[in-house]
């Protein structure tokens, strides 16, 4: 497996997303409208508390980021654009690394869109802005690996949709845990348990990363 | 995949027996001991012998998650579909031992706690576990081709194995109500009392004999099934 490879992949399927962004828009929207819907349900006094802001913000990150993987793989699927991938040298090698990193920059525009709607929306203060772009950075990482290895597990199995949020979620649990407090954290002030919390993620997402480069391959149908 | 053929040695119908007998030998001995000869707590009461029925469930669930994992290695590593029907028949046995740990320590919270459930993360973890392993089952069960599902299965199976240690120490790691572990703990001194331990210790050791029982039958029963499913598609 070579980087060039992977950056190929990746570099492939970004084009993809920018000249149909369907997967892009439907993961933007979905977490404008979770955002929104938030304050309507829970009320705007309770929606503005950082622990349940940065909760909500990042389960509408994992299903938005579950949304654009799936619709990445659609496309491959209905022109057999996958198919084209494996019978590269190393392309099932590259698939999974490819994959994740283009899904790391899809889930980083929907955050960086979401983070800015939430902010604004729900008037929140940051006392530590770099603490808070750090545990984003690092969320928008961890979540990738787990949500296109899971994809990759139900590739062509029927009710893949259904599927893939009921095994990506439960393995998400320690990553969203994280990823939640370490933002309340940062929005509250706390830098030591930003950081401890960054940390948590950082592991997180090494570890799956790793798992993935090792089982991806031999999971793609 | 290769062709499995089911034959039924002798020797491995007198093992299967000779589990069930042990099984229910040793569980009879050890029911004795946590009802009758083990002392009720200072604290809890009588209350506590549930302890001898819910650790020994949440032991076998860790032990059936750990083979799913070493059985999925295996098959990654061999393509052996005799590993293949240890993962299945393992994880079948730790979701149901996993459902019968939470049904437990909710009859055993009610009393001690004054609630079934509370959002605590043992028992978060342990639930969130039981719905990963139900998720392996479900990914088998939409899978036709069977080296397809048992390769998907076995990735499946590696990974879900990291949430296997996230139970056991997230109250360690977290502030929990469930009390700390009181035997698998890092310096390996027991907090129980000695009779409590040993009529707990023996009841884990039924247990563990009466799942190497279940498993024996599981896994014949699914070598089976892959047998037919391999003449089906011949």
């Amino acid at each position: 497996m070579t980087i060039g490879r992977i950056i190929l992949v990746a570099a492939r399927d970004l084009r993809a997303e920018r000249g149909q962004p369907d997967g892009l828009i439907a993961a933007v929207t979905f977490t404008a409208v979770l955002i929104l819907l938030e304050s309507l349900v829970v009320g705007p006094l309770t929606a503005r508390q950082p622990a349940i802001a940065a909760a909500l913000f990042w389960i509408a990150m994992s299903f938005a980021a579950i949304l654009a993987a799936a619709r990445s793989f659609d496309r491959d699927l209905e022109d057999d654009a996958i198919d084209a991938v494996l019978v590269l040298p190393g392309g099932r090698d590259a698939l999974f690394a490819g994959k994740a990193l283009a899904l790391a920059a899809t889930v980083a525009v929907v955050a960086a869109v979401g983070g800015a709607l939430s902010l604004v929306l729900l008037s929140l203060d940051v006392s530590l802005p770099l603490h808070l772009a750090l545990v984003t950075l690092l969320g928008v990482f961890a979540l990738p690996p787990v949500i296109v290895l899971d994809i990759v597990l139900a590739l062509r199995l029927r009710a893949r949709a259904a599927l893939v949020p009921i095994l990506a979620l439960p393995v998400l649990v320690p990553q969203l845990v994280a990823a939640s407090n370490g933002t309340a954290a940062a929005l509250t002030g706390d830098a030591t348990g930003a950081l401890a919390w960054s940390g948590l993620l950082l592991a997180f997402g090494i570890l799956y990363a790793v798992l993935g480069l090792a089982l991806g391959p031999a999971a793609i149908d | 995949m290769t062709t499995t053929t089911i034959s039924r040695p002798a020797y491995g119908i007198r093992v299967r027996r000779l589990l069930g007998v042990a099984s229910v030998i040793a569980l009879a001995i050890a029911t004795w001991l946590a009802l009758f000869w083990s002392p009720r707590d200072a604290a809890m009461g009588e209350v506590v012998r549930i302890l001898y029925v819910h650790v020994p469930n949440a032991w076998l669930a860790y032990l059936s998650f750990v083979v799913v994992f070493l059985a999925s290695v295996g098959y990654l590593w061999t393509k052996r579909p005799l590993l293949d029907a240890i993962a299945v028949s393992s994880a079948e046995i730790g979701v149901l031992f996993t459902g019968l740990t939470l049904v437990l320590g909710s009859i055993w919270a009610r009393p001690t706690w004054g609630v079934w459930w509370t959002w605590e993360p043992r028992l978060i973890t342990t639930a969130v576990m039981f719905v990963m392993y139900v998720g392996y089952l479900l990914v088998r069960s939409l899978s036709t081709d069977l080296e397809r599902r048992a390769t998907r299965a076995a990735v499946l199976g590696i990974v879900l194995v990291v949430d296997v240690p996230i139970v056991h120490l997230s109250v360690t790691w977290m502030n929990a109500l469930h009390q700390l572990p009181s035997v698998l703990r890092p310096d390996l001194s027991p907090t129980l009392d000695r009779s409590m331990l040993t009529a707990l210790v023996v009841m884990v050791a039924a247990f563990t004999i009466l799942y190497a029982y279940v498993m024996t039958a599981r896994v014949e029963l699914e070598l089976a099934r892959q047998a037919r499913a391999l003449a089906a598609r011949q």
